[in-house]
């Protein structure tokens, strides 16, 4: 084992005393946003199927893999592999992490693996019209670690793929942290933006363990994590980059109490823009992982100044703990808080403030990453991918799915009634599969419109 | 053995050889064709399906080419699929209105048929044909393009030694469902997904500043309060296929061509509905640049012209999209007397570049597409 990955793995470790009291990390992700029409889901009719990394699960002698997913409750074949492509060269516990959809429907996934963060899915259709996985090629990322998130930004009229990696150039940085600027087309590297906070003058904007990643026009926003080992450090701010220098230009702290001890680790960020919600006031909206809270930074799009940070929800009050993700479809604004399990929604019109549009859905431990689409009888449908972490414990054998993370992997897929968030069924990949579930995307179109 | 029992061991032996002899010449092997397992297609393009009573084999699609491209399937044999369909325009004919074996202009234009695979279900300009193997039959029998009787058509092919076979290996009996099956299977492989759009949406390289401009045109619909401009195109050819949508009727339009009084039926003649009429099928746009005249009616010889219906020509009636309706890069406080686009002149251009990328040369050179005959062993042609 290189001692890159022993690093990680000997962090995790030390994260259990973190998770122990009980409130909880994580490590999110997710999808899309472009300057021109995104993939759309009605393209293919296939809006039921999902894409999902699945974690092999060490003590069950499972490989990783990639997978074909059918989520359609009505169906005969609800939670049934329709192609899969295992993925035994990815770092067992360092495995695919999230997975996107380019505008011109290439689909990459991040990776926690240091030596491999950054890969391309090959996906093709078979005689009979069935879409089956053909491969993972990893790219060339410059030698940049942990993959994150990925998002698609257009820059003076020339398009780019933005990946933050959260170990930056090499997760033995202590305070590293990066943001990988590549040519869309060709996958070629073109710039790593970095400024660690070590090497840059006292005061002076820095970039460390970038995770969350939105933009509008020229300012793009990426939120400082946590250190991939999950030990050596812990952010608690926004860093703002000029995109027309490709550099940080400002950190905002985004941080009030500490509920579990630790600085709040901004974890997913949404630039509300008109583009989401038409006469929209800009703001940056923050989920902080520790802090277990959402927050709001005021945006004015005239001298391009951010104001102070506003807090629009506390989850210690509410209840819940480690929110992640942002989605939105054409009328709401979803929440995913991985404790208890819950989705919050909101109405899409009344962002940036956050107005709750209906009941909360009650998933499962670990709520996470989700998609949205229409069953065969037309019903609209959110599914939920319910696992906080696919960070495994290799060192002593002991299978993070087991022990430290059980309380907040629940390894399964809820899907809920969209008008009444009533639970309609559930996927135990653990169960079915002996695998976890780490990342879901809709097979072509993921019925969100906004994520990053 | 004993004597008695030898012979009569004998004639059971020999019974049961010539039962088998005469089983095999009285009941045909059972047709088991090659799968066509090798076939791919793009993912982008989307789910497809096949019809499970005609799986897509080897022998099922070369009997189809075969098909396609012999001129006994019209009456007086000077007539083919191929005819109108040449693969070197992308499998149209050039031609404003087709002509078939009556020598009369028919009241459409020749479509592609790049990717049938994938739809849109109802073929046809006014969808007619709820499938290839509905479509198959249809020209055939129309005195107008191949005025071919299926009953003489199955006699021809049953004297053809060549076809008893190739038939037998694909799908059993020669009979019009059958020649229906292979045409359809034929035409479900003529792909053409290696243009320079597919080459860019693999990330194989970069489209030039002109077509990438056009190609952003293309997928917007135009937002003048968010300063978007769009050529509004996407709004009814889909992003990959760049065909019509698939579900229900959403693959058929009224994109202004005519105004209320001159409106022809289109889907109406199908689904006797008012509000379709004048709507007819969107068309794909790949190897859009090959496959001139254009419109259902071939009322217009050039892209260029094309593109200034869509930007200054759009006649209004009662059934015209509403997306047309309301697609202006013009600010609404201008004076706006009639439907239009407002595209400037390097916006139209670009949008003719981007439309050039669609253009695919394997697709067109594709042997695998191309006229079999003559053939070995066949007399005709």
């Amino acid at each position: 084992m290189n001692p890159v990955t022993n690093n990680i793995i000997l962090s995790v470790c030390l994260v259990i005393g973190l998770l122990g009291c009980s409130k909880e990390v994580e490590q999110s992700k997710t999808n899309k946003a472009a300057d021109e029409p995104v993939v759309k889901q009605e393209v293919t009719g296939e809006q039921t199927k999902a894409v999902v990394l699945l974690r092999g699960l060490p003590t069950l002698n499972t490989v990783s893999s990639v997978a074909i997913v059918e989520l359609d409750p009505e169906s005969e074949n609800f939670g049934a592999i329709i192609s899969e492509f295992e993925t035994p060269d990815i770092n067992s516990n360092a495995p695919l992490h999230h997975l996107y959809y380019s505008p011109t429907g290439r689909l990459y996934a991040t990776s926690l693996d240091p030596l491999c963060s950054l890969t391309e899915i090959g996906l093709i259709r078979d005689a009979t019209g069935a879409p089956m996985i053909t491969g993972v090629d990893c790219l060339d990322t410059g030698g940049q670690q942990v993959g994150e998130d990925i998002m698609w930004h257009s820059v003076n009229g020339t398009q780019y793929m933005f990946v933050t990696f959260m170990g930056g150039t090499g997760v033995d940085q202590a305070d590293g942290g990066s943001i990988g600027v590549f040519d869309p087309q060709s996958n070629a590297l073109i710039k790593i933006i970095q400024a660690r906070k070590s090497q840059v003058a006292e005061g002076e904007p820095f970039i460390m363990y970038p995770h969350g990643i939105s933009a509008f026009g020229d300012r793009m926003v990426v939120a400082s994590t946590i250190h991939p080992d999950l030990a050596t450090g812990v952010g608690n701010n926004i860093a703002i980059i000029d995109l027309n220098t490709f550099t940080p230009i400002q950190n905002i702290v985004v941080e009030d109490a500490k509920p579990v001890g630790f600085p709040s680790s901004p974890v997913e960020v949404l630039f509300v823009r008109p583009d989401i919600v038409k006469g929209a006031e800009p703001a940056v909206l923050v989920n902080t992982m520790f802090g277990f809270e959402t927050w709001k930074v005021p945006y004015d799009e005239t001298t391009k100044t951010f104001g102070s940070p506003v807090k629009l929800y506390d989850g210690v009050e509410q209840g819940t703990g480690v929110p992640l993700e942002f989605y939105g479809n054409e009328s709401e604004l979803f929440i995913s808080h991985a404790l208890p399990g819950v989705i919050k929604r909101y109405h899409l019109a009344n962002l940036p403030e956050l107005v709750t549009s209906g009941p909360d859905i009650a998933a499962d431990p670990g709520a996470h990453h989700m998609i949205f689409y229409p069953t065969q009888s037309g019903r609209q449908v959110i599914a939920v991918q319910n696992n906080l972490l696919n960070l495994g414990n290799g060192a002593d054998n002991d299978p993070t799915d087991i022990d430290f993370i059980a309380k907040v992997n629940a390894h399964t897929i809820s899907v809920h009634d969209l008008a009444t968030s009533e639970r309609l069924a559930t996927i135990d990949f653990k169960a079915r599969y002996q695998k976890g579930i780490d990342n879901i995307e809709g097979l072509f179109g993921s019925g969100f419109i906004h994520h990053h | 053995m004993s004597k008695r029992v030898l012979p009569v061991i004998l004639v059971i032996v020999s019974s049961l050889l010539l039962l088998g002899l005469a089983y095999s010449f009285f009941w045909p092997t059972a047709v088991r064709p090659t799968p066509l397992s090798a076939f791919t297609a793009p993912f982008v393009y989307g789910h497809f399906q096949i019809p499970a009573d005609n799986p897509l084999t080897k022998e099922g699609v070369a009997l189809g080419r075969l098909l396609f491209y012999d001129k006994r399937l019209s009456a007086d044999n000077t007539v083919s699929c191929a005819t109108c369909h040449l693969q070197r325009l992308a499998f149209t004919d050039g031609k404003a209105r087709s002509v078939g074996v009556s020598g009369k202009e028919l009241a459409f234009n020749s479509m592609s048929l790049a990717n049938t695979l994938w739809g849109p279900q109802h073929f046809f300009w006014d969808g007619r044909a709820q499938s290839l193997e509905e479509q198959a039959l249809i020209p055939i029998q129309h005195p107008d393009e191949m005025a071919q009787d299926l009953d003489q058509l199955i006699d021809e092919l049953t004297a053809d030694e060549h076809y008893l076979k190739l038939f037998r290996q694909a799908y059993g009996e020669i009979n019009a469902k059958n020649i229906a099956f292979a045409i359809a299977s034929f035409e479900r492989t003529l792909v053409s997904a290696n243009s320079k759009y597919d080459q860019f949406l693999r990330g194989e390289l970069k489209l030039s500043a002109d077509e990438e401009l056009g190609r952003k045109l293309f997928m917007a619909h135009p937002d003048v309060k968010a300063s978007l401009r769009g050529g509004n195109c996407i709004d009814c050819h889909s992003q990959f296929l760049t065909s019509g949508f698939n579900a229900k009727f959403d693959g058929f339009a009224n994109n202004g061509l005519d105004s209320d009084s001159n409106l022809k039926p289109g889907l109406e003649k199908i689904t006797k509905m008012k509000a379709d009429r004048g709507k007819f099928k969107v068309p794909t746009l790949r190897n859009i640049a090959l496959t001139a005249p254009y419109m259902h009616d071939g009322r217009f010889a050039t892209l260029r012209q094309v593109l200034d219906h869509y930007d200054q020509g759009i006649k209004v009636s009662a059934t015209l999209s509403p997306l047309i309706m309301e697609a202006t890069n013009q600010p609404s406080d201008s004076e706006q007397l009639q439907i239009s686009l407002n595209l400037s002149e390097d916006e139209k251009l670009a949008i003719i570049a981007f439309l050039h990328t669609l253009t695919d040369y394997t697709f067109i050179d594709n042997e695998n597409f191309s006229n079999p005959f003559p053939i070995k062993r066949v007399p005709h042609e």
